[in-house]
């Protein structure tokens, strides 16, 4: 991989017996919109403070632009922006008292400070809102704030730890274009997230659970590391449907996808064959059937699930 | 390192925090109102400490002139208000009889007193406040000293002294000569006199109590908003999360100390400015070497603000820090001497009073200002308080530097 800007080295990070980050091995070339995706509590913030010298790694290393991120963690702080996981500007500060604020930390020039604001004010979509007080904004504006406030300094890195969890559709599409904006500028960024929507348009993907990092790949690719189509049954009535097919010899697991049960299962053809020849639920109406094409969440249950029945691991 | 940049770093800190308190309409409204308001509170509490209207009963077991006289007297001061009461013939009680102090003149007490070997007098004082009890005894012993000097008493006492005499001396006296027998006369009357000390008092001659306790009540009320504020700072930013976002950027730790610390350093002394003009103004205080206590303020907020700085980067959350900040300031009211002088207190508690920025304060503020000493009286107290200073400060950035936000 040409000169990556992110590379991780067996980074651990460990509170007590619990392992918050476990080994990770991990590079990110310049450019990347790189989507660190798993649920709650599976490390991705531990990674991220780590990443931003906010906590020290237990062992292991990590390197932003060649830099160890704890013990340069003075020097590479003027290289990234990071938005953090909950609102954290100042909510008594004007929305252009808070961008002077971080321009003036970052050590932006004086004489180059007024007109950046400008222009991040009017991309941000903030200039009605410049004197309004940052704790008086929506929700959506908040974030935009804070990413407003992350590149003031015209970082080539942007860290924001799930910075779309709690924001209406409206704002999130228009935050993802703005991160694709940067992108394309040239901007690498380091996105944590649950949403398998967001996780899609990364130019790469990781899989995080446990701590472990499970797969890492272009979201085309992890779409591909799943062996077969999906098998979806329509059955009335659908909740008790899902409970029994759980429990179903042959079934890893069954979910409500858009009113129809969706069947994970190593041999969906053959359990297919099994249940035409004879339907074991004489409870449940089978209606019909269909093979899907799998997304990403079915991807990421696969994987965090341990289905490995269902995926082909040198795909990704 | 670009001075420059450096500059407008902490330029920024300073003006975001200063906006902070700026914006807080209620801390601010607090922080201009307190000093002036406390500093009238405690001028007045502090300028009259002169215990008066006492009330206080002479149970006179023998009437006689002499006794009569020495009620009398001791009626026309102002320190007691005197009250009638029934003798039962028993020690008094205190509480029943609704005084605070009661005399009691034993019986036979005017015929001891021509003996010239006076039995003493029976004084009961309610000791529940032990300074006010102190008082009252010194208030009553110099009364009966005035009692003591005047002339008919003195005759009194010094009569039987003369009878006691061998006669070789009035034969000598009878040969002398007219002067020298008068100088021999104030001699002896000198020899009988009580004692009495020439006194001149120094550095606070008007014994002006708000003069010396002016210093305590600046100190005080600077340390407790300075320490209070600035332990909020940065557990408020802890608190809220923008502790990480502080710590993400190229800010040094010590940029950020001085940034937090400015402002608060800027409205501390705009604080003792008000503080000094109310006691100037309205209690008459002097001040003495304007520069020289100008230096001795300086130094003391940059200890106190460092304290409550060190506080906040130690504590989690803004109610850690407040708890921290009152544990902290609780001791400092009756250990530092802001009130009361320090050398009442034993030697060990002593020690605790030393760490107190306050005490040193205090002292240097006194030496410079009541005493008009020059510096090397308190270099000691100023270089603790630079010391402090420094200390406090360096380990709120060194906490900072080594947190996990």
């Amino acid at each position: 991989m040409p000169d990556p800007i992110i590379v991780l080295e067996n980074l651990r990070k460990a509170y007590g017996a619990t392992i918050a980050a476990n080994d990770l091995n991990l590079a990110i070339p310049r450019g990347e919109i790189f989507g660190f995706l798993g649920a709650n509590g599976a490390g991705k913030t531990t990674t991220i403070r780590m990443l931003c010298g906010l906590t020290r790694p237990t062992s292991g290393h990590g390197f932003i632009d060649g830099l160890d991120v704890w013990t340069d963690r003075y020097k590479i702080r003027s290289k990234f922006g990071y938005v953090a996981q909950k609102f954290s500007l100042y909510p008594d500060l004007t929305v252009t008292e808070n961008l002077a604020f971080f321009g003036g930390a970052f050590r932006v020039p004086r004489e180059t400070l007024g007109a950046r604001i400008e222009k991040l004010l009017t991309q941000m979509d903030l200039v009605g809102k410049r004197d309004a007080m940052a704790g008086s904004l929506s929700g959506g504006m908040k974030q935009l704030l804070a990413l407003a406030c992350a590149l003031v300094h015209s970082p080539p890195l942007l860290f924001l730890d799930e910075p779309t969890s709690g924001l209406d559709p409206v704002h999130r599409q228009q935050l993802w274009n703005l991160l694709y904006e940067l992108g394309t500028g040239g901007t690498t960024i380091f996105v944590t997230t649950h949403y398998m929507d967001e996780a899609e348009r990364c130019t790469e993907v990781g899989f995080v659970s446990e701590g472990r990092l499970l797969a890492k790949e272009s979201p085309r690719k992890l779409k591909a590391s799943f062996k077969s189509k999906l098998l979806e049954l329509e059955i009335d009535p659908v909740m008790p449907a899902l409970a029994a097919l759980r429990n179903a010899p042959g079934v890893l697991d069954a979910t409500l996808r858009s009113g129809h049960a969706r069947i994970y299962a190593a041999e969906p053809e053959r359990l297919l064959r099994e249940w035409q020849r004879a339907w074991p639920f004489p409870d449940l109406k089978w209606i019909g059937h269909e093979w899907v094409e799998p997304d990403m969440e079915d991807v990421f249950k696969a994987w965090s699930q341990g289905y490995t029945s269902l995926l082909d691991r040198t795909a990704a | 390192m670009n001075i420059r940049e450096t500059w407008h770093a902490i330029a920024s800190v300073a003006l975001k925090e200063f906006l902070h308190v700026w914006r807080d309409k209620r801390i601010l409204a607090l922080i201009l109102i307190l000093p002036p308001f406390f500093t009238l509170l405690f001028g007045y509490a502090f300028e009259a400490t002169e215990l008066t209207g006492v009330h206080a009963t002479i149970i006179d077991r023998d009437r006689t002139e002499h006794t009569a006289k020495l009620a009398e007297m001791l009626a026309k001061k102002k320190t007691f208000a005197w009250k009638k009461t029934k003798d039962t013939g028993a020690d008094p009680d205190l509480l029943r009889l609704g005084v605070s102090a009661a005399i009691v003149i034993p019986k036979d007490w005017t015929s001891t007193l021509e003996a010239g070997t006076p039995a003493p007098l029976k004084l009961f004082l309610d000791g529940t406040d032990a300074t006010s009890a102190e008082e009252l005894e010194g208030r009553l012993r110099e009364m009966l000293g005035d009692f003591q000097g005047q002339e008919n008493v003195q005759e009194l006492t010094v009569k039987p002294l003369l009878e006691e005499l061998p006669s070789e001396i009035f034969d000598a006296l009878k040969t002398m000569k007219p002067e020298g027998r008068d100088k021999v006369k104030v001699e002896f009357q000198k020899l009988v006199k009580p004692w009495q000390p020439d006194t001149r008092i120094l550095y606070n001659p008007k014994l002006r109590f708000i003069d010396y306790v002016t210093p305590g009540i600046i100190g005080l009320i600077l340390q407790l908003l300075t320490v209070t504020l600035m332990a909020c700072t940065i557990a408020r930013e802890r608190e809220a999360g923008t502790l990480a976002q502080l710590i993400v950027t190229p800010l040094r730790r010590v940029e950020i100390v001085i940034g937090k610390v400015l402002p608060y350093l800027g409205i501390s002394l705009f604080l003792i400015g008000i503080t000094i003009g109310v006691a100037y103004f309205h209690f008459g205080v002097h001040f003495r070497q304007p520069i020289m206590l100008g230096i001795i303020c300086l130094l003391f907020l940059l200890c106190s603000l460092g304290s409550g700085l060190l506080i906040s980067a130690f504590c989690h959350t803004q109610t850690q820090a407040i708890q921290f900040a009152v544990f902290y300031l609780l001791p400092v009211f009756p250990l530092s001497g802001a009130f009361a002088p320090i050398e009442r207190l034993p030697d060990t508690v002593r020690l605790v009073s030393d760490i107190f920025p306050l005490t040193h304060f205090c002292e240097a503020f006194r030496m410079a200002n009541l005493r008009n000493a020059d510096i090397s009286f308190f270099a000691g107290d100023l270089l603790f308080l630079a010391i402090g200073a420094i200390v406090t400060c360096g380990g709120a950035a060194w906490i900072l530097s080594r947190t996990d936000a």
